[in-house]
């Protein structure tokens, strides 16, 4: 026997009990609260379809609310509780609201909840209080969740006996075969309703299919079908709430399958009568999957109201098992069911049920004019069955009407699926006629709907099925509708005075059964989704404890804090060391290209919006790249390192978008050019020293050949060769240092030592935007944000002036040289201190005439400074305007100058 | 059970080969400088000084000593060394495939992707360069700044394989 406990109490299971089993098992028949009215619910069916026995399972991070216990086996130990009452589950204060249920009709919600915001938010306390079922856990899942690819010829969705046959017959002829099956066994119809097919033929099946190389997947739900035959599965690996042995709970399978073969069978339709959503009203296969699959008897005497043949089945089940069927009401006409040796009351629907919050107590009908009623336990019902469709619909399938059964079947798709078994040939049944209260008849038991809300909704105007759903609320939630859907329908299209099929479908979309959070996200869910790039000397930073910073995926030192700098103190000293002697800092993170081939040049000169072709060899120079519209996207720099081979630079987080540039450029532009353009950017690593002092660390270093301001020279370092690039970011004399990656970590030591031997120190991110703003040095993501041209940034002198290059026919729009346009400027403080993200005011309350972009501060004297987009910014040097940032309550006045605060004319990179 | 194994192997040469001319031509003078042929998309040639594995219509994978591509090539391709961004991990078991098919797209449980074969693909949001070396090995070549990720994923993973 297994332990387990419900609501705080412990109770006994056996070994393959649902919880609902064993619920059953132990005489529990209410199990839960309806959302809206709070009426006492039981369990009415034995599978995923299941609207009323919703639990919330586990504890802690593990906990699952909206668990249905017909889809979750007990283990040792489970811990379920009822959901949506207070403060028990027998005595429950919310059920006063199903004394008031005739207010909380349809629309209840829009109709009573409108008006001003102001009492909206009066409102919202209490809708917040009482919306939703169950509560979503507080603590992090501490489990892992699996995402896996599969490939197959053929997938199998639904182990029945034609999913089983059909598995066989693929793996047979040679397919890759995956079998899948939401249940915990295999062939659990026949387990249900045992045929020639038993539970050998299943065991024999499933051993042959894996002999043959099938994969058979149980506990195992398709969830999506998405284009191309994509289909998402979600697998338990453990029950909901239990630990994992692997630490992994749920595996999300990926599917790409040949053909897929929908094996899914049809779920029981109930009947609408009054009070039918009470416990003890059950669908009839589900009483019959209890009685034969988990030898428990749901009731001792029993009334079973049908439309079909199917629900005999379960009556004889019942006399086998013990039980006293007292009555079948069968709605069709005599002779049905004359044959069965049961009470059986032809030309029958089931007028009311009767009982506590604890069980049914009798069942009344009209039989030949007059109410008849039976004491029972149980209701058993079958209302007909609807085809699982939802795989086929989601696959972009079409579906034909199917009269005999009264249900929509399969038909054409798109992709290449096929239903088969009951989904495709649902029984045949006999239209059900209602006589009872159309205010007690429930259709929706998950959501409250009843027969009147349809007719409400119709009466108020709602004729679209989709209006109706989201009007009602029908449908929607954890069953999306399985049980109702179709009874909805006709209700619809009995008001329209058409058809079932003229009334309309609503969407079909995956999941088809919830799907956790945890499962979608993944691995990813550790890292919000994406992983975290490691600098190749990210030891050796790790080893300093600098402060860190995000920067799209990858991680930099942000400052390099000493006798317990703050950041900002940390920043600030190692920015002076530059200005005043020597820094150095990793800019591996650069995204760097290696352009070959005879045509590098010409191939350059399409990318980058300068001049490339006259470069001498050993010669480098700023450049920008526009987009196709004209608006410079992202910068850097380009070295001639031989005749034909070239070294691009551009922004560390624009470094994927311009790979995918080149390659565009490459492979689609000019896929004639003799050119190579190769991704190096973790090839090198690159160190850049900078300051005064910079020259002599790197004579030091590689001697007195150091390239000029502009210039590049290969030499070695410790004998490990490296690419000299004398560029600066921060306004001072400065030098870049390729290495391979691998052979990085001596170079950067021996640099290290020397800077600091010539009083220098490391920088990081924050140092080096307080160097690049003082001197006026653009950021991709800041001042190139898309919206600007290189007039605007005042690079328009800089453009290649022979064209070609992309974005030169965008560049030529009027639009983009009309005044009133933001354009680059530099900010002081006269007043206050500028905060980043400030709007730029003439007056209070006047609109912003632009932002900052950047703030900083003048390194070694001091003083709030910006960098800003500003409307006609170029023409308004001089003038005061105020910067404010409402948001952090921070305002400066401020004077509007020439974006360069340091060393405009550019001598300090000169020797 | 675990049964692969993940193993980071040591920085080695790696170079981009892109041929943008005269293929028949350079294919030639490869074959006769080298002694295999230049192996077609999706597989591998060579020998353990040079091995050359093909992942786009134009680009080659060059492993070991490329001194004699650069006269081979002429003007008709360039060598560029790529090696110090690329951490090689050796996936050696039964299990390297099932161990592929976790966050991945790429069928490398299909029995065709045999000893010699390779594929450029995704797995875990990362481009990996896979080399089916031996039966039960398959090189994965991954960028160096995803390589640590790569190698705590995967050793992660290799624990739940079977269930």
């Amino acid at each position: 026997m297994i332990n387990f406990t419900f609501d705080g109490k412990a109770y006994q299971a056996r070994e393959g009990d649902t919880l609902a089993a064993a619920l059953l098992r132990n005489g529990i028949g209410l199990v839960g609260r309806s959302f809206k009215y709070h009426r006492p619910r039981g369990i009415m069916t034995a599978g995923v379809e299941e609207p009323n026995a919703l639990v919330t399972v586990g504890e802690g991070g593990r906990t699952e609310p909206n668990t249905r216990a017909t889809d979750v086996f007990v283990y040792e130990g489970l811990v379920a509780k009822s959901q949506n009452r207070w403060p028990s589950l027998t005595f429950d204060m919310g059920a006063v609201l199903s004394v008031a249920a005739p207010v909380f009709s349809a629309g209840f919600y829009y109709k009573t909840f409108f008006g001003s915001a102001k009492r909206w938010m009066f409102y919202e306390r209490f809708i917040r209080k009482a919306a939703g079922l169950g509560n979503a856990p507080v603590e992090a899942d501490p489990d892992r969740f699996s995402q896996r690819a599969a490939f197959c010829d053929v997938l199998v969705v639904g182990a029945g006996p034609a999913g089983l046959q059909a598995a066989l017959h693929a793996a047979e002829v040679g397919k890759r075969v995956i079998l899948v099956e939401q249940d915990s066994i295999l062939g659990p119809s026949l387990i249900r309703d045992p045929q020639e097919l038993d539970a050998a033929w299943i065991e024999a099946t499933a051993t042959s299919i894996r002999a043959k190389g099938g994969r058979i997947l149980t506990r195992t739900t398709a969830s999506g079908y998405w284009e191309h035959d994509l289909v998402t599965l979600t697998q338990r690996l453990v029950e909901p709430g239990q630990v994992p042995l692997n630490g992994v709970s749920q595996r999300l399978w990926h599917v790409r399958a040949g053909q897929v073969i929908l094996a899914t069978g049809s779920i029981e339709r109930p009947i609408a009568f009054a009070h039918n959503d009470r416990p003890g009203v059950m669908l009839s296969q589900a009483v019959c999957t209890y009685v034969q699959r988990f030898g428990v008897t749901p009731g001792k005497r029993v009334v079973i109201a049908t439309n079909n043949d199917d629900a005999y089945k379960t009556a004889h089940a019942l006399t086998a098992a013990g039980a006293e069927v007292v009555a079948i009401l069968d709605a069709r006409p005599s002779p049905a069911g004359a044959e069965s040796g049961f009470a059986v009351h032809n030309d029958t629907v089931p007028q009311a049920a009767k009982g506590s919050c604890n069980g049914l107590k009798s069942v009344s009908a009209l039989v030949n004019g007059a109410v008849k009623s039976w004491h029972a336990d149980l209701l058993a019902v079958s209302g007909g069955f609807t085809p699982v469709v939802h795989l086929h619909m989601q696959a972009g399938g079409t579906l034909d009407w199917n009269e005999p059964a009264h249900a929509f079947v399969p038909a054409a798709s798109r992709q290449n699926v096929t239903t088969i078994g009951g989904a495709a040939n649902p029984d045949p049944v006999f239209a059900l006629t209602h006589a009872s209260d159309p205010k007690k008849c429930f259709i929706d038991f998950q959501n409250d709907v009843t027969f009147a809300d349809v007719d409400q909704a119709w009466a108020e105007g709602y004729r679209s099925v989709e209006h109706l759903k989201r009007y009602t609320t029908l449908g929607m939630a954890t069953d999306q509708g399985k049980l109702s859907n179709m009874a909805a329908l006709g209700r619809l299209a009995q008001q329209q005075g058409v058809a079932i099929p003229e009334a309309g479908l609503t969407t079909f979309r995956p999941p088809y059964t919830p799907v956790t959070m945890g499962l979608l996200a993944g691995a990813g869910a550790k890292d919000a989704g994406a992983h975290v790039r490691r600098l190749a000397l990210y030891d050796i930073h790790a080893a300093k404890k600098p402060i860190w910073q995000p920067l799209g995926y990858w991680v930099r030192p942000r400052a390099y804090p000493v006798g317990g700098e703050t950041l900002a103190q940390a920043a600030l000293r190692e920015a002076r060391a530059v200005r005043t002697a020597v820094g150095m800092t990793d800019v591996s993170t650069l995204a760097k290209f290696e352009v070959s081939g005879p045509d590098a040049a010409a191939f350059l000169e399409i990318i980058c919006a300068t001049s490339v072709a006259k470069l001498a060899v050993g010669r480098g120079r700023y450049t920008f790249m526009l987009r196709e519209d004209g608006f410079v996207f992202d910068d850097g720099t380009v070295w001639r390192l031989a005749e034909n081979r070239y070294l691009l630079t551009s922004s560390s987080g624009g470094a994927d978008r311009m790979a995918t540039i080149i390659s565009y450029v490459r492979n689609t532009l000019c896929p004639q050019m003799c050119v190579s353009a190769v991704n190096v950017q973790e090839h090198y690593a690159g160190i850049a020293i900078a300051g005064p002092k910079a020259k002599a660390v790197l004579a030091s270093l590689v001697g007195e050949d150091v390239p000029r301001h502009m210039s590049t020279s290969s030499a070695s370092i410790l004998g490990v060769p490296v690419q000299l690039l004398a560029a600066s970011y921060s306004g001072e004399r400065a030098f870049e240092i390729y290495v391979e990656a691998s052979h990085a970590a001596p170079v950067w030591s021996a640099c290290e030592a020397e800077v600091t031997g010539q009083g220098g120190c490391l920088y990081g991110m924050e140092a080096m935007e307080f160097l690049r703003i003082e001197k006026g040095h653009l950021v991709v993501g800041g001042e190139i944000d898309g919206r600007l041209t290189p007039h605007d940034l005042a690079l328009d002198k800089m453009l290649n002036k022979t064209g070609g290059y992309i974005g030169a026919s965008g560049l030529s729009r009027p639009a983009l040289s009309e005044a009133g346009r933001l354009q680059l400027v530099g900010l002081e403080a006269i007043e206050g201190t500028i905060a980043e993200g400030s709007m730029l005011i003439s007056r209070t309350g006047e609109a912003p005439l632009g932002h900052v972009t950047a703030a900083g501060i003048r390194i070694v004297e001091g003083g709030s400074i910006a960098l800003a987009q500003l409307k006609d910014g170029f023409a308004r040097h001089g003038e005061d305007l105020i910067a404010t940032s409402p948001t952090r309550n921070q305002h400066a006045k401020v004077r509007v100058t020439h974006p360069h605060f340091y060393d405009s004319a550019g001598e300090r990179y000169r020797d | 059970m675990t049964d692969v194994t993940i193993t980071p192997l040591a920085a080695a040469p790696i170079h981009a080969v892109e041929i943008w001319g005269n293929p028949a031509a350079v294919a030639a003078r490869f074959k006769a400088a080298t002694g295999f042929a230049l192996p077609a998309t999706g597989r591998s040639a060579g020998t353990d000084a040079l091995r050359l594995i093909r992942y786009e219509p134009t680009v080659w994978l060059a492993e070991g000593d490329v001194g004699t591509l650069p006269a081979i090539l002429d003007d008709d391709g360039a060598l560029t060394a790529i090696g110090g961004g690329i951490v090689c991990i050796r996936l050696s078991g039964p299990g390297w495939r099932a161990l592929l098919m976790e966050g991945g797209v790429f069928d490398a449980e299909n029995p065709a992707f045999a000893t010699g074969d390779s594929a450029a693909t995704i797995i875990n949001h990362v481009a990996v360069r896979l080399h089916v070396v031996a039966e039960n090995i398959c090189h994965a070549y991954v960028p160096l700044s995803y390589g640590e990720a790569m190698i705590e994923y995967w050793k992660e993973v290799a624990g739940t394989l079977n269930i």
